[in-house]
C-alpha cells in the first residue's frame, strides 16, 4: 500500500470539529457509518480469567454471552448503532482460538441487524506481541515468530469476518519504557515519534492489504505503548511518578506516530485509547474512538468529559466480563457509554453540539497538563506543525513537541493552566532540551544512535532498517 | 468556542497537586539526613544528585580512605535510602529514583571490587513478567527499587514460560519471587506456578502484581502475595527476611505497606 504524509490539515479551523463528524466516514458493518453526523458507543471487554484455554469456551464467552449480552441491551434500551470491539487475549494469536469468536460475533451481529435493525459491527484488534530484543521485523524472531504472527492475526481476523481491524503496535516501546521512567524526552521523540513512526508504516502498509483483500476497513493505531504509559504514571493529582507536563509532550509527539497508520491505508476510526485523537483528526479529518469518564472500569484519566469533545465512537475503554447488579458488565457499560452518546447526539439534533462540544471542554481544560494541550484548540494547533514538515517523520515529531510545551508555557504564564514547580522545571527542561535540537533529520538519528546505543536496553537498529 | 468569562472554574476541579506540593528543595530536605562523616557524605551526594558520570572518580577517592563495605553502607547505600525518602514525600519522582539508582550501582561494582570475597547480599529475589505478557515496565521499576535495598534481583524479563520459572526458581533459591501481568488472561500463571512450587515443596512467598491483579486474586492461592505499586516491594522485602512466610504477610500486608 503506497505511503502519503499528510502535509496539510483537513478542517479549517479548530471550531470546525465537534463530535459525530469527520471529514472522511467510513461505512462498514451491518448500516454502521462512522463519523457521518452521530456519535456511536463503542463496547470493548475482557473475557473472565479461563476462558482462553478452551476454543468452545472462549468462542461462548465472546459471542454467547459478551455480544449477544450487549446487542439485547442496546435493543432494551433503545439504542440503534453500537460497534463491539473485540481486544485478542495474546492466545488468540492461534487460529483454532480467534477465528471462531470473530465468525460468532460476525454472525451475532447480522442477526440482530435483520431482526431488529440494529447497525452494528465489530472492531477486531489484533494483538502486537513483538519484543524488540528478539526483533521488531519478519525473519528476525526465531524464538518465537512473533512479527510473522502478527499478520497471521491480520488475516485471521480479515478473513474471518472482522469489520474493522485494528491493532496497538508496539514499535518503539522500548525506547519508550526508557524515556517514561527516566524522565528522558529526546528518548521518547527518537523512539517513538522517529522510529516508531517507522515501524507504523511498514506495519500498516502490510495491514491495509491484507484488508483490502477481505474487504475489511483497516481502522487504525494508538501509542498505548508509549504516551499512555507516561500518562498512568503521571496518574492522578497527587501520583506523579511521571510529572504531568512530560506526559502531556509525549502525547503530542505520539500524535505524529499514531497518523502513520493513516497514511499506510488505514481509513479510520483509530483506536480508542489514543488520546491523541483530536491532533490525529484535525490533521486527517478520519474519524476517531475515545474513552474518558465513561472508562472507569478500566482506568482514571485528567480529561474525562473534554476528551468527548470530537470523537466518533465513544468507548468504554475494557471491562471483564462478570455480573453486577444491572446486568453483565458490558451491559452496564454499554449503558453508561450508548446514553452519553445519545446526549452527543441529541446535541447535534437540537443543533447544540458545539456548546456540548465546549462544555466538555471546559470542564477539564485546566484539570492538567495533557488535557490543556488536547482542548481542540491546542490540539489543532499541534496538529498545524505537524502537517507543516508531514513529510519528515522526525521534524514532525519534534514540531509537536516544542508546540505542546510552548501551549503548556504560554498557558502557564497567562496564568489560565496552573503548574506545580516540579511541573514547571520539568517543563523548562524539556523546551530547553527540544529546542537545542537539530533540524536535520539525519544529524539527529547520528546524535541519538550514540545516546542510547549503551542505555537504551533492546538498542537495535534493524529492528526499524536502520 | 463558548466565552468563560467570569466563570469560576474552582466550583469545576481543584488542582490539589497545586495546593499540596512540597516547596522544600532536596537540599534543604536532604541536609539533615545525609552522614556527618565528610567523605561518606561526599559518596553520599553523588547518589543523591545522580551524578553518575562521576560518582566513579568520587568512589576511588574515597576508597583510598575508607574501607569499601563501609563507602557501600554510609555512603552509597546511605545516599540512596535520602533518595527514598524524597521520594516518598514527592520531592523527587520516579526518573530520579531510577538515576539514582543507576548511579549507586556503579559506585558499588566499583567499591565491591575491593570486597575481599564479594559483598553479601540481603537475599535474592527472582523477578518475571508472567507467560504471554509483554509487559513489564512495572517490574524493571520494582526490580530498580529492590535491587538498590540491596537484594540480588535475577531479572528474568517477559513473557516468561512457567517451566522457566520453576526451574530459575530451584536453581537460585531466592527468598522470594515475583510475578507481574497485564492481563487477566495472563495472570492465571501465577496460581500455576505457586501450585508447582508447593508440589516441590518451595514455600517461599510468590508475589502477584501488575495492572490485571488484585489483593483478592493475589490471596486467592497458596504462596501468593500482593505488592500494589513497586515501592511496597523492597518493604514487604524487609518482612520476608526477617522470616515472615506468605500467611503472615498477607495478615500483615496493610502494617507493612503502611505510607506507601
Amino acid at each position: 500500500m503506497a505511503v502519503t504524509r499528510y502535509t496539510s490539515m483537513a478542517y479549517d479551523s479548530a471550531d470546525d470539529m465537534v463530535f459525530g463528524f469527520a471529514k472522511k466516514p467510513v461505512s462498514y458493518g451491518f448500516g454502521l457509518k462512522i463519523g457521518a453526523g452521530y456519535v456511536i458507543p463503542e463496547i470493548n471487554y475482557a473475557p473472565r480469567p479461563g476462558t482462553e484455554k478452551d476454543p468452545a469456551k472462549l468462542r461462548k464467552e465472546y459471542v454467547d454471552y459478551i455480544t449477544k449480552d450487549v446487542l439485547d441491551r442496546a435493543v432494551t434500551v433503545g439504542f440503534p448503532n453500537v460497534q463491539l470491539e473485540t481486544e485478542w487475549v495474546s492466545q488468540m494469536n492461534q487460529a483454532k482460538l480467534s477465528a471462531p469468536v470473530v465468525e460468532g460475533q460476525k454472525e451475532m451481529c447480522e442477526k440482530y441487524h435483520e431482526e431488529y435493525g440494529v447497525n452494528c459491527g465489530t472492531r477486531q484488534t489484533i494483538p502486537d506481541q513483538r519484543e524488540a530484543d528478539h526483533g521488531l521485523r519478519t525473519g528476525m524472531d526465531a524464538a518465537h515468530q512473533y512479527p510473522e504472527k502478527l499478520f497471521e492475526c491480520a488475516e485471521i481476523a480479515c478473513e474471518n469476518g472482522a469489520d474493522n481491524l485494528s491493532c496497538e503496535t508496539v514499535g518503539g516501546k522500548e525506547f519508550a519504557d526508557y524515556a517514561v521512567t527516566n524522565g528522558d524526552i529526546i528518548a521518547f521523540l527518537f523512539g517513538v515519534g522517529y522510529l516508531g513512526s517507522i515501524d507504523m508504516t511498514y506495519v500498516w502498509q502490510e495491514f491495509s492489504e491484507i484488508a483490502k483483500k477481505n474487504m475489511c476497513v483497516a481502522g487504525g493505531d494508538t501509542n498505548c505503548s508509549g504516551a499512555n504509559v507516561a500518562m498512568f504514571m503521571a496518574g492522578g493529582m497527587m501520583d506523579q511518578d511521571v510529572q504531568k507536563t512530560f506526559s502531556a509532550v509525549t502525547r503530542a509527539i505520539s500524535a505524529a506516530r499514531t497518523l502513520a497508520a493513516w497514511e499506510s491505508g488505514a481509513m479510520g476510526p483509530d483506536k480508542d485509547c489514543g488520546y491523541e485523537g483530536p491532533i490525529v483528526k484535525a490533521i486527517a479529518g478520519k474519524p476517531c474512538a475515545q474513552e474518558g469518564k465513561n472508562c472507569q472500569c478500566a482506568h482514571c484519566d485528567l480529561q474525562g468529559n473534554l476528551i468527548a469533545q470530537c470523537c466518533d465512537l465513544w468507548s468504554n475503554e475494557s471491562v471483564e466480563y462478570h455480573p453486577e447488579f444491572g446486568g453483565s458488565s458490558v451491559q452496564c457499560w454499554f449503558g453508561s457509554i450508548g446514553y452519553e452518546s445519545a446526549l452527543m447526539n441529541t446535541a447535534i439534533q437540537l443543533k447544540q453540539e458545539k456548546t456540548l462540544r465546549d462544555l466538555y471542554m471546559y470542564t477539564d481544560r485546566t484539570r492538567g497538563p495533557e488535557a490543556y494541550v488536547l482542548a481542540y484548540d491546542h490540539a489543532y494547533e499541534i496538529g498545524k506543525v505537524i502537517a507543516q514538515d508531514g513529510n519528515d517523520l522526525y521534524l514532525r515529531a519534534k514540531n509537536a513537541g516544542l508546540k505542546a510545551a510552548y501551549i503548556l508555557l504560554k498557558g502557564y504564564e497567562s496564568k489560565e493552566l496552573g503548574l506545580t514547580a516540579k511541573q514547571l522545571d520539568t517543563l523548562q527542561d524539556i523546551n530547553k532540551k527540544l529546542s537545542a535540537l537539530p533540524d536535520d533529520a539525519d544529524k539527529f538519528v547520528d546524535y541519538a544512535i550514540k545516546e542510547f546505543k549503551d542505555t537504551v536496553p533492546n538498542f537495535n537498529m534493524k529492528n526499524y532498517d536502520l | 468556542m463558548l466565552s468563560c468569562e467570569g466563570a469560576d472554574f474552582t466550583k469545576v476541579l481543584k488542582r490539589y497537586d497545586i495546593e499540596q506540593q512540597v516547596v522544600l528543595s532536596p537540599e534543604e530536605m536532604a541536609r539533615k539526613m545525609l552522614p556527618s562523616d565528610e567523605i561518606f557524605r561526599k559518596v553520599a551526594e553523588e547518589v543523591l544528585y545522580m551524578r553518575f558520570r562521576t560518582v566513579g572518580p568520587v568512589v576511588m577517592e574515597a576508597l583510598k580512605q575508607r574501607n569499601p563495605l563501609d563507602i557501600i553502607n554510609n555512603g552509597l547505600v546511605a545516599g540512596m535510602e535520602c533518595v527514598a525518602k524524597l521520594y516518598a514525600e514527592h520531592v523527587y519522582y520516579l526518573p530520579e529514583i531510577m538515576m539514582a539508582a543507576k548511579t549507586m550501582e556503579i559506585g558499588i561494582a566499583l567499591a565491591e571490587k575491593q570486597v575481599p570475597g564479594g559483598r553479601e547480599s540481603k537475599g535474592t529475589v527472582i523477578m518475571h513478567a508472567a507467560e504471554g505478557d509483554p509487559h513489564d515496565i512495572g517490574k524493571n521499576i520494582a526490580a530498580v527499587m529492590v535491587r538498590s535495598s540491596g537484594y540480588n534481583v535475577i531479572d528474568m524479563g517477559r513473557d516468561v514460560p512457567i517451566v522457566d520459572f520453576i526451574a530459575k526458581v530451584e536453581e537460585e533459591k531466592p527468598i522470594f519471587a515475583s510475578g507481574t501481568a497485564l492481563m487477566t488472561t495472563t495472570m492465571s500463571a501465577f496460581p500455576t506456578e505457586a501450585k508447582i512450587l508447593k508440589e516441590k515443596g518451595i514455600e517461599i512467598p510468590l508475589m502477584g502484581c501488575g495492572g490485571a491483579v488484585n489483593r483478592e486474586f493475589a490471596n486467592s492461592y497458596d504462596l501468593g502475595i500482593y505488592s500494589e505499586k513497586a515501592p511496597q516491594t523492597p518493604l514487604i522485602a524487609e518482612k520476608i527476611r526477617q522470616g515472615y512466610d506468605w500467611k503472615r504477610i498477607r495478615e500483615e500486608w496493610d502494617e507493612i505497606v503502611k505510607g506507601e
